[in-house]
């Protein structure tokens, strides 16, 4: 009796686990038909998203208003941080800008065709520099660029910029150098009209606008008189330096021949048709001189007599002339780092830090 | 009247300092790429009004200084010296126009028994005009060679023009 209690109790166990396992894998298929399904499966989203959105609603807005109270007592320090930051910012912005803008305008001096130094420029020398002066005084017309002995800057170097000739240094400091401009009073340079080929020399008379002065120029050695008419040059003729002399190389670009009401000329100059900021400076070595030659007890070195040569001999040679010119020699520092825009070395291997090209 | 740039009269020192300013400024600001208002011959030069002024008060000043006669002439060159230095002229041409304002500037305004604006007027525009025979006589030997004076002369003429405007800044108006 007791032992068919048991059994029918046992049966009645697994039938009850039995019929909820199948409950269970009833509801279990049930899910994954209804997931098949889009509408069950979006009405189960839905009942999902809004038992969630009803549950994390209220829990956010709590959560945020005492975020909010906490950020409080902190708010006047955060602020103080932000404005901070942003002022840094600004300022970062203003000095990208400005480096920018800096950048430019190497990139333009830097991609001036080479033809535009004229004949015989040593770009290889060039120098970049920053003017930081312009002409202060009625009575001279100079400006200073920021580049000076330590950078490699020697006295009679060409400034020119890149539209064309701005000037010639006149004075060289050990971070600073002075710049003759062209319309300078005391600024001759001999050019010539591009088509013409006649020539003159620019005179400055501290105008924007400097004089074209015709007439004889005169060398050193030799001495060459050109008597050059008026009515050569026409309006709007190109003017390059015309190298005579050998202070400018030859094919410099000045600016535009006009004519005056007077009937004189003048020379619109290419350099000024925009504020002048960048230069480059250019070593120039003229053709050089026979060595002692300025020296009036000079004398040609004789050949040797040809009588007293054996037939045979072979003739002996006499160095006359000095050795081709040398760029000036390489800046002895180059970087300050006091100085808040160094110039830009263009081309010597020589010197240290040369930014890349 | 006392005359000094601290002077306990604090609407005159408080005038001399703006007019110290106003010459800085003026001195300073054409060597600066700010444009053609800042540079000659637009921009005046102040430092003939100091000057024209200073050599006006000459005889006040002298009574309070310590060493009378010398202050308002050192600090004409030693400005002098920095427009020479700014402009990239030979040092010591603009110390001589300067100092020689000065001495014009003495005589005029001694010579006039009972000045008013008019004749003061008349006098700086004829020590303007003096300066420009100085700066003929001088520039060229301190420059070395042949020196255009035309821009001087057009910077001298703003300065005589707007000297009326200024004059307070550089001389007591009490006394003339």
């Amino acid at each position: 009796m007791a032992r068919r209690k048991g059994t029918a109790r046992r049966n009645w166990r697994f039938t009850v686990s039995a019929i909820t396992a199948l409950l269970l894998v009833g509801v279990a298929l049930t899910l994954l038909v209804m997931r098949d399904s889009e509408t069950g499966s979006r009405a189960a989203d839905d009942g999902v998203a809004t038992g969630v959105r009803a549950g994390a609603g209220p829990a956010a807005a709590t959560g945020g208003f005492f975020a909010r109270v906490g950020a409080m007592w902190s708010a006047a320090e955060r602020v103080e941080q932000l404005e901070a930051e942003n002022q840094q910012l600004k300022e970062w912005r203003d000095t990208a800008l400005a480096l920018s803008e800096r950048m430019e305008r190497y990139e333009d001096l830097l991609r001036m065709p080479k033809e535009s130094f004229g004949v015989g420029s040593q770009i290889e020398g060039a120098i970049s520099a920053r003017l930081i002066l312009d002409p202060g005084g009625p009575f001279k017309r100079t400006l200073l660029a920021n580049a000076g002995s330590l950078h490699g800057v020697e006295l009679g170097y060409i400034a020119v910029n890149e539209h064309g000739l701005v000037g010639r240094v006149v004075a060289v400091g050990q971070r600073s150098s002075r710049v003759l401009m062209l319309d300078d009073f005391q600024s001759r340079v001999p050019v010539m009209g591009l088509q013409s080929r006649t020539r003159a020399i620019l005179a400055g008379d501290s105008s924007s606008v400097p004089e074209l002065e015709f007439g004889s120029i005169t060398l050193r050695e030799p001495r060459m008189d050109h008597r050059v008419p008026v009515d050569g040059l026409r309006r709007d003729e190109r003017i390059v330096t015309s190298g005579d002399g050998g202070l400018f190389p030859r094919g410099l670009m000045v600016g535009d021949a006009v004519q005056t009401r007077d009937g004189g000329w003048r020379v619109r100059l290419a350099a000024s048709s925009r504020p002048i900021d960048f230069i480059r400076l250019l070593p120039y070595a003229a053709i050089p001189t026979v060595d002692g030659e300025d020296d009036p007890n000079w004398r040609a070195p004789e050949a040797p007599a040809i009588a007293a040569l054996p037939r045979n001999a072979a003739p002996v040679a006499q160095p006359i002339m000095t050795p081709p010119p040398q760029a000036p020699s390489p800046a002895v520092a180059f970087s300050d780092p006091a100085d808040e825009a160094p110039p830009i070395p263009d081309g010597s291997d020589e010197r240290p830090a040369a930014p890349p090209q | 009247m006392k005359a000094s740039f601290f002077s306990p009269d604090t609407r005159r020192g408080g005038l001399r300092l703006a007019g110290l300013a106003l010459l800085a400024i003026c001195v300073v600001a054409p060597a600066f790429p700010l444009g053609p208002l800042a540079a000659p011959p637009l921009t005046p030069l102040a430092p003939l009004w100091a000057a024209y002024g200073w050599a006006s008060e000459a005889d006040e000043i002298e009574k309070i200084h310590r060493f009378p006669g010398v202050q308002a002439p050192l600090a004409l060159a030693v400005i002098g010296l920095i427009q020479d230095q700014l402009a990239g002229g030979p040092l010591g041409l603009f110390v001589i126009i300067n100092l020689a304002a000065f001495l014009i500037g003495r005589f005029a305004t001694s010579a006039m028994r009972s000045p008013n604006i008019l004749s003061l007027w008349a006098g700086f525009v004829a020590m303007c005009a003096g300066l420009c025979g100085v700066a003929a006589l001088i520039a060229p030997f301190a420059i070395g060679g042949p020196v255009g004076l035309w821009p001087f002369a057009q910077s001298c003429a703003v300065t005589a023009l707007l000297y009326p405007l200024v004059r307070p800044l550089y001389m007591d108006v009490s006394t003339v």
